[in-house]
């Protein structure tokens, strides 16, 4: 039976390359953990131990100590349910508009639109401070929120998508009298709901790992997001790696554990998109 | 003392605001004055500094504000293209001119004549890094020095005298060719490629320059500024006792240094506290003076509290910007060991925050030590010294010839300025 030995010699090859893929991809999570647990002292020694002379777990209470966790954690819990839930809907109801209704204009708008996503962020930096600052919003929750609750790639994303569902559920419930505002709602929402779950990662893990933003915007240790916080342990001369290191790790581990729950989705998702957070 | 001395200041800055200001703002509510600082080690000092302010003015809340060195620059300068700056902030000498010039800094003349602070306790040159124009805009909050940092056990194993006060460029290349070891891996000295920690201070040891006196020219191609620059490069590429720009790139010297891999490396008095938390390095590694080459010279910078020309409460902004430059907050300040305060005589405290060093080595180098050069935009010329001078560091290329190349785009640069 050739063909059989065969599919095992397949399975065989690609559960290596998938092996060291893991390898490649663990690697960096398990140098962190390590690190987290060394003394100082062997955090920054050549050549580097692989596994702790000690196992030092005092660098995980000295997070609390050196950043005020707990409100950080709940900031960017805030930040990232927000600006997700934002992106969602309103990138959702332009998407749409873009895909589907017919207005004067809808190409050049939506060209103009395009344009935005040719510019780098950081360009947007400074007027988007400014504009926080006239809001009065700077140092608060809302500046973290706000401007990240719209983004042009969102509404690309699930223009494409939109435009890529058969017209006929559409045309029945218009024909039952729906408006577009309902056929948005009941029709074309659910039909989209794999382009939602794919943003609404992407948002997720954006969100999460925002840094120059919530570091700009915000002063207050209270009021940062765990990205700026921790970038705080970065000293000018002294870094002490293994505190950093339980940090981010401590920093980490939410978006892991939605990764577990969510395993399915996510994948379905980010195979949807073909990109990659 | 202390007491009186705020009272006198007080009364003269409320008499002084209140005519400057017309009595329009009015500063009897409660103020909140954001004070904006980068180290992490320092902030527990500054927090105590801005209790003891608050003692004396009990209407004056000090918020202290930590952002990490690395995106520092970055906040500031948004916030104050946006026009809301913290009302204090660390300033850093390559930076101030360009600050100054643009109006963002506050003068602080009249606050510091009105709290009678004395600038002659301070390094002279350190007040005149913060000078712009005749007008005093901060006064120095600490200094560092450069040293030369070894490891005693090296030293033991290979039996070399340590460094001392004595020690020429000579005895360093000495010293350096036999600690080297190649078969263990190990090397007498880390020439990096590092302009405050090493080669600015070579360059002025030699008789060279960086920068001219009036900041115009650049000084690089002087011969005696080649010298300075060769030193470190014969070291790695001639003598070979120092690891090449590629291994000091994978790892960072200082990595290095405490890992025992190199045994001298030139290090700022910032080092210390670092080198005391590692464990591996106790009883390990000391502290001398620079060699000298053909004169003694090292490297002073400090840093400097300066305050915001647009803040909502100028007055409170000032008067604390002027307070962390007084001798009870510098004392307060050096005790963390991170820095050496500026105001003579409180740095006591700071020789004794890491005494197992002989620290008194960054303090004895005083005298003869230069300004780090700086311009109005001094991170445009700094830029091309990094990229160009690699090429000398890696044996690519002649000294004399990166040199030359190096001197023109300076001039460019600087030309740029005006």
């Amino acid at each position: 039976m050739p063909s059989r030995v065969d599919r095992r010699h397949t399975t065989w090859h690609v559960h290596l390359v998938l092996v060291v893929g893991a390898l490649v991809m663990v690697a960096p999570l398990a140098w962190e953990f390590l690190t987290s647990v060394k003394s100082f002292g062997e955090s920054v020694r050549v050549p580097p131990t692989i596994l702790p002379e000690t196992w030092d777990w005092s660098n995980y209470g000295k997070v609390f100590e050196a950043v005020p966790f707990g409100e950080q954690f709940l900031n960017t819990v805030l930040m990232t349910a927000g600006r997700t839930a934002g992106q969602l809907l309103m990138c959702s109801m332009a998407a749409y508009a873009f895909a589907r209704l017919r207005f004067p204009g809808r190409d050049a708008f939506f060209l103009l639109f395009l344009s935005v996503l040719m510019v780098p962020s950081q360009l947007f930096l400074i007027p988007q401070y400014q504009i926080m600052q006239e809001l009065g919003w700077l140092n608060s929750l809302p500046a973290l929120i706000v401007p990240g609750m719209f983004s042009a790639f969102g509404t690309f994303l699930l223009r494409q998508f939109f435009l890529s569902l058969p017209k006929d559920l559409e045309e029945a419930a218009a024909l039952d009298g729906a408006n577009p505002l309902r056929i948005y709602w009941h029709v074309m929402l659910p039909l989209a709901r794999p382009g939602l779950v794919a943003l609404g990662i992407l948002t997720v893990l954006w969100s999460w790992n925002d840094l120059l933003w919530p570091l700009v915007a915000n002063n207050d240790p209270e009021k940062m997001t765990l990205s700026a916080g921790l970038a705080t342990l970065k000293g000018e001369h002294l870094t002490d790696y293994p505190v950093l290191m339980a940090g981010s790790l401590l920093a980490t581990l939410p978006v892991i554990a939605v990764f577990v729950v969510m395993q399915r989705r996510v994948l379905e998702g980010i195979a949807f998109t073909g990109t990659k957070g | 003392m202390n007491n009186r001395w705020w009272k006198v200041a007080l009364a003269a800055t409320v008499v002084l605001g209140a005519s400057a200001c017309g009595g329009a703002a009015s500063s009897d509510g409660p103020v909140t004055i954001t004070y904006a600082v980068w180290d992490k080690e320092q902030v527990p000092a500054m927090e105590k500094i801005a209790a003891e302010f608050e003692k004396a003015h009990s209407n004056v809340d000090v918020k202290v504000q930590l952002t990490s060195n690395k995106e520092y620059w970055t906040k500031l300068q948004t916030a104050v293209t946006g026009g809301s700056a913290p009302d204090v902030f660390w300033m850093n000498g390559p930076r101030f001119q360009l600050y100054a010039s643009q109006g963002v800094l506050l003068p602080l003349d009249e606050q510091i004549d009105a709290a009678k602070v004395d600038t002659g306790a301070f390094p002279e040159a350190l007040v005149d890094l913060y000078t712009y124009q005749g007008k005093k805009y901060g006064l120095p909050k600490d200094f560092d020095t450069i040293g030369l940092w070894y490891n005693k056990t090296l030293f033991d194993a290979a039996g070399v005298g340590y460094p001392d006060a004595n020690w020429t460029w000579d005895d360093l290349r000495e010293a350096a060719r036999k600690l080297t070891d190649p078969a263990k891996g190990q090397y007498g000295i880390a020439a990096a490629a590092d302009s405050q920690a090493n080669y600015y201070n070579t360059i002025f040891q030699a008789g060279g320059s960086v920068i001219s006196a009036d900041g115009k020219k650049s000084g690089f191609d002087d011969p005696a500024t080649v010298e300075g620059l060769r030193f470190w490069v014969d070291l790695i590429n001639k003598d070979k006792v120092s690891p090449t720009i590629q291994q000091m790139s994978d790892t960072e010297p200082a990595q290095m240094f405490s890992s025992g891999k190199v045994a001298m490396y030139y290090g700022g008095s910032w080092e210390a506290v670092g080198f005391a938390k590692n464990a591996d390095l106790t009883g390990k590694v000391d502290v001398a003076p620079l060699p000298k080459g053909k004169k003694e010279a090292v490297v002073i910078h400090g840093l400097s509290n300066v305050a915001y020309a647009k803040s909502k409460h100028p007055e409170e902004a000032a008067r604390f910007a002027v307070f962390a430059g007084s001798p009870e907050a510098q004392r307060i300040q050096a005790e963390t060991g991170a820095v050496i305060s500026a105001y003579q005589g409180t740095q006591d405290a700071w020789l004794k925050a890491t005494p197992q060093y002989r620290l008194q080595a960054f303090l004895d180098q005083v005298p003869d030590s230069v300004p780090l050069p700086h311009s109005k935009n001094t991170a445009a010329w700094t830029k091309k010294a990094e990229e160009l001078l690699l090429k000398a560091w890696s044996g690519e290329q002649d000294v004399t010839e990166v040199a030359k190349t190096l001197a023109e785009a300076v001039n460019t640069e600087l030309g740029n300025e005006k």
